[in-house]
């Protein structure tokens, strides 16, 4: 029986455990010569989420995952994995996929991945055909990695992250050269595991990918963090209402005293009006500029692609 | 497993197991052509340099001849790291939990194990060769033996060197071409240069010539020389320790080296 401090003790070791990030940067920098990859990047990702890192070609996605997972050495910051210093032991608990599938060429799959299981610990006989039924391999579990689609080589790479069902993942553009049921696929398979509990840490230069499957995300530009929080939050699609009146100029006068939390640029003929997610109202539009005496001859709704946003956050 | 189902291994080692025998009884071949002239020629070298494959002196023929031929299993050495490199799989296995240590480690094993397939190839090819031409068993058959160790030494050290050139190198063809070349080539005529030009005895501590120092000729060529032979056989025991000296830098460069660059 516990005594009511064990108790307590063990309520707060719960408690610790669940709230202590699954991994913590700290002015993380790295250079190639003069090219700055990353650039005293800190952030945390918060246990169960399925975490974006989205940016461009050349952000320093892969640069990122790759300090994480000790393939290269930040010059300077650290990061933490739940709380302690990045480790052998802490690598062998999390599965990984990172850049392009990295297997020895004249070995099968199943002979692939007793290679993984060795090193890790993650999984057993069993649990190998189980990952290879998952990413629909089964069937070719004995050819040689060699002969494989690239297609196929990027099922296995999953399959090998996902062995022994390990509650992270790190997975690096984990979708790349899958067909589009693939992609499906794997996008379900993610959705899933971070149901059951596991926290997913995806790159990806794919906005639509980012928005369908993570919780979290944070955005790089050339090495530098633009953003990061809850994608609701950072990926909000802004509403946009477009408005065109007679006197234009006066119209525009008249919409900067409209609402504090709006941003307004216009061209020659016509003035948008950029408004947080659901808030555009164009009767209410409409009945402020009759009351400035401005009567509109354009009044259209428009809702703000993503990737418009997206391309707004890195300047591209 | 990685070594076992790896093609080019079993090719490779297929070579050398051919290899070996076939440097050896070629010279065989031209020793008996020679000996068993009735020619008086032929009796006087018959005379002079008596059997040197037969025991006790077949183990250090064989061992000499045999050292020539590394280069074969260097291929494989280089082959193994390189390609990790290739195929980014040493970024795999540390991504899967491995330290660089470890990986590191790992090779070092591989290397080992190499050069005992290797000294036990060379250990049976001088047994046969002993055996079948020595006509007079005595009891000295095994006093040369102890160039089992010398060679074993001898190989462990240039297939490090080979393993140093591939990690530092990563691509296969680059880094098989300048063993190749600083094998066959650069040192060999290096050291001959540096030693009848300029009779300067330098070339003795380059990384390959350190360790080839451990098998000297074979008898029968050293007496072209006797003293030159005689000094040779006395600087043994020192190139053993400076072998174990350079085996000790080169895993220590290696180790430094593959815990400090990117992967």
């Amino acid at each position: 029986m516990y005594n009511d401090s064990s108790f307590i003790a063990i309520f707060h070791k719960q408690i610790n455990y669940y709230r202590v990030s699954v991994l913590t940067l700290q002015n993380i920098s790295k250079s190639y010569g003069k090219i700055q990859a990353l650039n005293k990047l800190s952030f945390e990702i918060p246990p169960g989420c399925v975490f974006g890192v989205l940016g461009p070609n050349g952000s320093g996605k892969t640069t990122l995952l790759s300090i994480i997972l000790d393939v290269l050495k930040a010059d300077t910051g650290n990061f933490l994995w739940f709380g302690q210093p990045g480790s052998p032991e802490q690598r062998k608990k999390i599965g990984s996929l990172l850049e392009t599938p990295n297997f020895y060429h004249y070995l099968s799959a199943v002979n692939n991945l007793k290679i993984t299981n060795s090193i890790s610990g993650r999984g057993s006989a069993n649990a190998i055909d189980d990952v290879l039924q998952k990413v629909n391999l089964y069937e070719r579990r004995n050819s040689r990695f060699s002969s494989y689609s690239l297609g196929m080589k990027q099922r296995l790479a999953i399959a090998a992250a996902l062995l022994g069902e390990p509650k992270v993942l790190v997975l690096d553009e984990p979708t790349n050269g899958l067909d589009p049921v693939g992609i499906a696929e794997i996008r379900e398979l993610m959705i899933a595991l971070n149901k059951q509990g596991h926290t997913i840490i995806m790159a990806s230069h794919l906005l639509d990918e980012v928005e369908k499957v993570c919780t979290h995300v944070a955005i790089l530009k050339r090495g530098e963090l633009i953003t990061t929080g809850h994608v609701n939050d950072v990926l909000v699609d802004d509403d946009i209402v477009e408005i065109g009146a007679d006197n234009i100029d006066a119209l525009a006068a008249a919409v900067y005293s409209y609402r504090q939390d709006i941003k307004v640029t216009r061209d020659e003929n016509k003035i948008q009006l950029i408004l947080p997610k659901g808030t555009a109202k164009l009767d209410e539009i409409n009945s402020y500029c009759f009351s400035k005496d401005i009567v509109l001859n354009h009044l259209l709704f428009k809702k703000k692609r993503l990737e418009a946003k997206f391309f707004e956050l890195t300047n591209n | 497993m990685k070594i076992k189902k790896y093609p080019a291994f079993w090719w490779v080692m297929g070579i050398t197991a051919l290899t070996y025998p076939g440097i050896n009884y070629m010279f065989i071949g031209v020793y008996k052509n020679i000996t068993e002239q009735q020619s008086s020629s032929g009796q006087i070298v018959k005379a002079l340099i008596g059997n040197p494959f037969s025991f006790p002196e077949a183990w250090r023929t064989v061992a000499y001849f045999s050292s020539l031929f590394v280069f074969i299993p260097a291929i494989v050495i280089i082959l193994l790291i390189t390609n990790e490199y290739t195929y980014k799989t040493n970024r795999q296995n540390i991504i899967d939990g491995w330290s660089r240590r470890t990986f590191l480690t790992g090779k070092l094993f591989d290397v080992i194990i190499l050069s005992v397939i290797v000294t036990a190839l060379y250990f049976v090819v001088a047994l046969v060769i002993g055996l079948s031409n020595t006509t007079h068993p005595a009891a000295d058959n095994w006093k040369l033996a102890y160039y089992t160790g010398l060679f074993a030494l001898q190989t462990f050290s240039q297939l490090s060197l080979a393993f140093m050139v591939g990690l530092l190198i990563r691509k296969s063809f680059i880094a098989l071409a300048v063993f190749a070349f600083y094998f066959i080539i650069a040192e060999p005529i290096s050291v001959n240069v540096l030693k009848y030009k300029y009779k300067n005895e330098i070339g003795e501590y380059f990384p390959l010539e350190i360790s080839h120092r451990l098998l000297p000729k074979p008898a029968f060529i050293g007496r072209i020389n006797q003293d030159a032979y005689n000094s040779a056989l006395k600087a043994v025991n020192s190139h053993i320790f400076y072998t174990l000296i350079l085996i000790l830098i080169t895993w220590a460069f290696c180790f430094w080296i593959n815990n400090r660059r990117d992967l």
